[in-house]
């Protein structure tokens, strides 16, 4: 084992490896307020990587209500039962990584799932946690009744433990984009990747006896493209770039500015260690205590900043370029009432209002000679 | 009496306890020299072949260890025809496993030589950087595909309801390229040709190693064997080409590894023995 900084735990840990960060690091925000769990994301995903003979089960991306939902059933409640208490103090985490807590004779502490665990992808669905009814229910606010939707791709981990775990060291972070992938000439199915792994995403493909994973659309990526569950997500929840050290963030980076500067984007599960690089800005309407446990302790800090940003306009302004452009936005400014996104160069890519503009349409249109329907 | 007394202790080792039973060892493999090799683990020729009973340890070498042992021991016997080298193994397994999918392992055996002989041997585990060894690894999910299982996921999961494969698209003509090609698309390993993603012609696989993590297919395949699960326990020949030490002095060193599909075991988690003299034999 190796000492490692990991700055989301504001200490140093152990790690399999050395520390080697790429030169580049993938990294995307995930907006959980917008999220409708349409799941376009996963079936664009699905369409484009995991068609085939012992991908069935296979879900990349997939979107799950919390607290109830899972994919696969328990993955994040099984690891935290095992690790034990996960306290913060401050910035500063207390308690012991995935990789502190390994036991004797292992790299990581894993666990590995059923094969059933992986047939109820949709278990959970919109099943609210809260108050127990005994009455029946009425409305009050703000609604004791909640659950949120969590959009899940690998989270192409600084410290992956899909990587630590392979003994045959079958899988790498690329140098140049920080994507994690799965040597599919090396990989000879020993599934310790699948146990490592705490967010479960990687798959066991029982037809080609190796394990696969999300490749962030890496195809894409090479080309300046988004990857295809972001380019086709209709909530706009999504934005991906690359993400700086905190001592290094740039104001018109949007991922830095939104995790490191704003700190309106927090890490899934930062406590497990691996430094995960998909930020998510936490559901405003959720109890505290449940979103500390699973995104840090950033959580009153980011809800707060979240919730004043139609009174801040560059937050709001950062927000409205998700989903606006089929390519990598890895820069932006402000300008009035515009949101522009720019290349690295800093040639302008697209120019978003901050308010659509409105247009009145009459009722009948004499050109067509048909009667409009009002279809937002 | 000391003579008597000295015999009777020999053949108390002799009669090593096995999976319940008390059977006869040899000190060492006797590969004992016939005209023609038996292509199955089965055939009567193995009557005739000396039985080493080999007690397996625990990988506890490296991570990811096995911590609790399963397989205990492992039954070898060997032939040799001059050209090639039979190796006879089984061991006692209550659990037939030969069905690869998530959470669920196969069965499986390898044997090991050093690739280069003399008496300063490499690492029983996987060889070390520089003193490489070569294995001959036999999976029983493998066997059960050369045994006639479909290469389908209904033979794994007979009630699956699949509505379409990019592959079964109705514009491509069943058995052309295209149709080939867009399958290969969705199962990437096989595209790249990784062996372990089949097709597989044969139940057994020739490797290199030059230590734990660094097992790399050998260039061609030359080994063949033959798997059959019956009364709770594995019988499986491997048959490959004579190791040169083997048959330049007569001697060398073998180890083996068991796998036990039904205890999650795959890759370092496994049972191993350390090396175990092997000879040739003339027959008789």
């Amino acid at each position: 084992m190796a000492l490692v900084h990991n700055w989301q735990l504001d200490r140093a840990m152990s790690y399999w490896y050395p520390e080697s960060r790429p030169k580049k690091q993938f990294a995307a925000v995930f907006d959980t307020n917008k999220c409708i769990a349409c799941q376009t994301c996963t079936l664009a995903c699905k369409t484009t990587w995991t068609s085939g003979q012992g991908q069935e089960y296979m879900l990349w991306n997939n979107v799950e209500s919390k607290p109830y939902g899972f994919y696969p059933l328990g993955w994040d409640v099984q690891l935290l039962e095992r690790l034990g208490g996960q306290s913060w103090s401050g910035r500063h985490y207390e308690g012991r990584t995935i990789f502190e807590a390994a036991g004797a004779g292992e790299r990581v502490l894993g666990w590995r799932p059923d094969e059933l665990d992986y047939a109820y992808p949709n278990v959970g669905e919109d099943d609210s946690a809260g108050a127990e009814l005994q009455t029946g229910a009425f409305m009050e606010l703000p609604h004791t009744k909640w659950f949120f939707y969590l959009a899940r791709i690998c989270n192409h981990c600084t410290y992956p433990a899909c990587l630590a775990s392979c003994p045959r060291s079958s899988i790498y972070k690329r140098q140049e984009d920080g994507v994690v992938l799965i040597d599919q000439s090396r990989c000879r199915g020993y599934q310790e990747c699948v146990r490592a792994c705490p967010y479960k995403k990687t798959f066991f493909n029982p037809m080609t006896s190796t394990s696969e994973k999300c490749i962030g659309c890496f195809p894409k990526i090479e080309m300046g493209q988004q990857p295809q569950c972001f380019v086709n997500c209709i909530g706009k929840i999504r934005h991906v770039g690359w993400i700086s050290r905190p001592e290094d963030a740039r104001p018109d980076n949007p991922v830095d500015y939104l995790v490191h500067i704003r700190k309106v984007a927090l890490p899934l599960y930062p406590q497990w260690g691996l430094e995960p690089n998909v930020y998510y800005i936490p559901p405003v309407h959720v109890p505290r205590s449940f979103l500390r446990m699973m995104f840090g302790p950033g959580v009153d800090h980011a809800i707060e900043s979240y919730r004043k940003a139609p009174d801040d306009p560059d937050l709001v302004g950062l927000l409205s370029l998700f989903g606006s452009s089929p390519q990598i936005v890895p820069r932006w400014k402000r300008l009035g009432d515009s949101v522009i996104g720019l290349t690295e160069a800093g040639a302008e890519i697209l120019r978003v209002p901050m308010k659509e503009p409105v247009h009145i349409r009459k009722a009948f249109d004499l050109a067509a000679g048909v009667t409009r329907t009002n279809t937002p | 009496m000391r003579l008597s007394v000295l015999s009777a202790a020999i053949g108390c080792l002799a009669l090593l306890s096995c999976g319940g039973r008390h059977e006869k060892t040899t000190p060492e493999i006797v590969a004992r020299g016939v005209a023609t090799l038996p292509g199955d683990p089965e055939d009567r020729i193995w009557e005739k072949a000396p039985v080493h009973v080999a007690t397996l340890l625990l990988q506890d070498m490296v991570e990811p260890r096995l911590l609790e042992a399963s397989t205990t021991h492992v039954r070898i016997q060997a032939l040799a025809d001059g050209s090639r080298l039979a190796i006879r193994m089984s061991w006692d397994d209550s659990t037939r496993s030969d069905l690869l999918a998530p959470g669920k392992f196969g069965d499986a055996c390898a044997v090991q030589f050093p690739v280069e002989g003399g008496a300063d041997l490499p690492a029983p585990q996987m060889g070390e950087e520089g003193r490489p060894v070569e294995i001959a690894f036999w999976s029983a999910a493998w066997q059960a595909l050369v045994d006639g299982r479909p290469r389908d996921i209904h033979a794994i999961y007979p009630g699956a309801k699949v509505d379409h494969y990019p592959y079964e698209a109705g514009s491509l003509e069943p058995g052309s390229s295209e149709q080939t090609a867009m399958e290969s698309r969705y199962a990437p390993a096989r595209a790249v040709g990784n062996p372990v993603a089949g097709p597989h012609d044969r139940p057994v696989q020739d490797l290199l190693a030059a230590g734990p993590g660094t097992l790399t297919p050998a260039e061609r395949t030359l080994s063949d064997g033959k798997g059959r699960f019956a009364s709770a326990s594995w019988v499986v020949l491997v048959s490959r080409p004579l190791p040169a030490t083997l048959a330049h002095t007569g001697r060398a060193q073998a180890a083996f590894a068991v796998w036990e599909g039904g205890n999650r075991e795959a890759g370092a988690r496994k049972m191993r023995t350390g090396w175990i003299p092997i000879s040739l034999e003339e027959g008789r």
